[in-house]
């Protein structure tokens, strides 16, 4: 069994910590750990922040030989420098990505990517290779394409569990291992069930739904989920385009800033664009709907919200917005508002 | 409504500068250059450019551009009390409660259309992912083209490069939209009047080092992230001048005594802008303000035969620009050189 790396955002590449011969551990922000984060950091940071920093707190990990860090917004920062102080011992890592896409910030990122990688072969005592890299990153690409398919299949029609099954092949990746990750997503490409009708079409976003039962819930309450767009499910799994450029790093960069990116980060060309792709992505997947589901404190979420209800408005496709802190336990609390949502938009 | 705000105060601070042409008034000249500043942000007749608390003034300024953080207005709206008006409009196009009050009353300004409309947008990721968010806001509402400055958060040569490489690219994107190539020569003179006035700065600070202080709590009040607006101009030196004046005048005159001043403050972040009378609060137990987080000079001098590297190094030394152990190092450098007594440490 590998050893693990913990990490905390979807901008870390996990090709790259495969590579390097550790398991990825991507720590989600549910436990039962106590709430104890308000010692380390301000209590209006958001919970994703504060929960898994209450995880490291509490001991509540496997095992960890090190933690990626990025620079994604303000708060993932502090949780950085909070780790830090709550572990001095663990060894971390912390990128900076920037917050716009253009040629000076690929070419940053793309020397970040760099570092990471030959911090975690270091890490690893093992010989930096290029070789490794393009070969994890052929598998997570396909592991991305067939990710990409089951995501093509739930747009186009109602299949009963398929989203929750899409969910746990995601987590499978994100704190397992891309090879397991890929053998569930093969035998996912055919649904189990047969489809059905009778379920409103919502296009749900934000921050993060990790949990698989979430969207068993969801079916429950109406609704067919007929894509996503969290750094917990389809974006994390990013295909890394390897033509983008002739250095790996490079192509990483730009595939990981390019593809839907979220909220933090910027097309400074056309400001608010989020707000268009929002709106694209729905249409694309046939939602009749769009449920934000955000964290409170979220600044580079709640700051776009705006921008995204106009444009959805301009469109005519009808907006929920909920605030919760992302985990299951928060759900049922949602569940009348979903479920008048869903009866308004109809079938 | 904005400018009529800064016409008053212009005139009204004019008048009563004139009235004592032999004191020295640095605070009052100090808001006089600010309420300048306000007023052209306000007329239609300049090239306007809405930024980032961390943006390169000084070189805007050399490019004949009128800048300004959004902050500065919401700290103003705050002040004047008619920040709750604003909030309204913001929160009810869909800006959260909680967020960041500045924002959240620029917001409502801007919906409400009572801030200037600019001519470009420049966002600086440093201080805070709200700001940028906010900036971004401010680009899709007006329409306008939007420049990014990534501030790096560690002082290595790629951060520095990488910021560099922004701020050349950042002089074309202002140039297309002024239609004037950067002057070497106005520029050079930009960054001698820094220089100037961050040598004046330092002389300042190491004024209100000493014990008793010469400052009262309000003086250098948020003193050291507005002047930054000013620091490329000659007015700039003037003010700094004026402050360094006028704290020589007080520590000679021996205004501040021993007895007054019990306990020494340091404030960290800035300081309460709505009307709230923590200085009289303070005042009342003996306590000083000596020093704000902000208040500090951390970069070398400007080079003008380097400029943007120089520029670029500066924007990175911001302690909030950095990870929270240099920012915490700065602040217990701060202590040590302030001898202060306790921190204030607010949260808006
Ligand atoms: S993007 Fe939002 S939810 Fe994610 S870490 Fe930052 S503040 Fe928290
Ligand atoms: S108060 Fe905080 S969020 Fe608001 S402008 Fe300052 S650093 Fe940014």
């Amino acid at each position: 069994m590998n050893k693990k790396i913990g990490f905390t955002c979807a901008y870390t590449p996990v090709p790259l910590i495969e590579a390097a011969g550790f398991s990825p551990f991507r720590i989600f922000p549910e436990s039962k750990a106590p709430d104890q984060a308000g010692h380390l950091l301000h209590d209006n940071l958001c919970p994703h922040v504060k929960k898994v920093l209450d995880r490291a707190l509490a001991d509540d990990l496997p095992e960890l030989e090190g933690m990626v860090f990025i620079n994604s917004c303000d708060s993932m920062r502090r949780l950085a420098d909070a780790w830090h102080e709550a572990k001095p011992d663990d060894p971390i890592i912390l990128l900076d990505l920037p917050s716009g896409i253009n040629s000076l910030s690929l070419d940053f990122l793309s020397k970040e990517y760099e570092r990471l990688a030959k911090t975690l072969f270091k890490w690893n005592n093992e010989p930096f290779s290029t070789e490794k890299i393009k070969d994890e990153i052929a598998k997570w690409n396909l592991l991305a394409a067939s990710v990409k398919k089951i995501e093509g299949i739930m747009s186009r029609n109602y299949f009963p569990g398929i989203a929750s099954g899409l969910q746990e092949i995601i987590n499978t990746a994100a704190t397992d291992s891309t090879d397991k990750a890929l053998v569930m997503a093969q035998n996912k490409i055919e649904p189990e069930k047969p489809a059905k009708g009778g379920q409103s079409p919502v296009f749900v976003f934000g921050n993060l739904l990790f949990d698989p039962k979430v969207y068993d819930l969801f079916e429950e309450w109406n609704m067919h989920v007929t894509a996503s767009d969290f750094c917990t499910t389809s974006r994390f799994v990013t295909q890394v385009d390897t033509k983008a450029d002739d250095n790996i790093f490079r192509s990483m960069a730009i595939s990981y800033m390019e593809q839907t990116p979220c909220a933090r980060t910027m097309d400074t060309t056309k400001p608010g664009n989020i707000a268009q792709k929002i709106v694209q992505r729905a249409k694309e997947s046939n939602a009749k709907g769009v449920i934000v589901f955000t964290l409170k404190f979220c600044d580079p979420y709640l700051a776009r919200i705006p921008m995204i209800r106009q444009a959805l408005q301009k469109e005519s496709i009808p907006f929920l917005m909920l605030e919760g802190d992302c985990t299951m336990g928060s759900m049922g609390q949602q569940q009348t508002r979903i479920e008048a949502f869903t009866e308004m938009l109809g079938v | 409504m904005m400018y009529d705000h800064f016409d008053n105060a212009v005139k009204g601070i004019t008048d009563k500068l004139n009235q004592d042409p032999e004191g020295i008034n640095a605070r009052k000249k100090y808001v006089l250059e600010l309420s300048k500043l306000g007023k052209k942000l306000y007329s239609k007749d300049e090239n306007i450019a809405w930024c980032g608390v961390t943006a390169p003034f000084d070189l805007l300024g050399s490019m004949d551009v009128t800048s300004c953080f959004v902050e500065f207005v919401g700290a103003l709206l705050s002040s004047t009390q008619t920040a709750g008006y604003f909030f309204e409009e913001a929160e009810d196009s869909g800006f959260a409660t909680d967020s960041c009050a500045y924002h959240r009353a620029v917001m409502g300004a801007v919906l409400k259309n009572a801030m200037p409309e600019p001519d470009f947008i420049i966002g600086t990721s440093s201080p805070c992912t709200a700001g940028l968010a906010i900036l971004e806001n401010f680009a899709h509402q007006y329409k306008k083209d939007f420049f990014l400055l990534n501030v790096p958060q560690n002082y290595t040569q790629d951060a520095i490069k990488y910021l560099s490489s922004q701020l050349e690219e950042m002089v074309r994107f202002v140039s297309d939209h002024t239609k004037r190539p950067l002057s070497k020569q106005k520029l050079g003179i930009a960054l001698e009047n820094f220089n100037t006035s961050s040598t004046l700065l330092k002389e300042i600070y190491d004024l209100t080092k000493t014990k008793p202080s010469p400052v009262d709590n309000n003086i250098l009040k948020d003193f050291g992230t507005v002047i930054t607006l000013l620091m490329g101009s000659q007015e700039g030196i003037d003010i700094c001048q004026a402050f360094k004046d006028e704290l020589n005048h007080r520590i000679k005159t021996r205004r501040h005594h021993d007895s007054k001043e019990k306990i020494r403050l340091m404030w960290i972040q800035n300081r309460i802008q709505y009307p709230f009378p923590i200085n009289e609060m303070l005042e009342d137990l003996g306590a000083v303000i000596v020093v704000d987080e902000l208040n500090d000079v951390t970069w070398e001098p400007m080079d003008p035969d380097n400029p943007f590297e120089s520029i670029a190094k500066r924007m990175i030394s911001i302690p909030f620009s950095m990870n929270a152990s240099e920012r915490i190092k700065h602040l217990q450098d701060l202590a040590c050189a302030y001898r202060i007594d306790g921190a204030i440490n607010p949260c808006h």
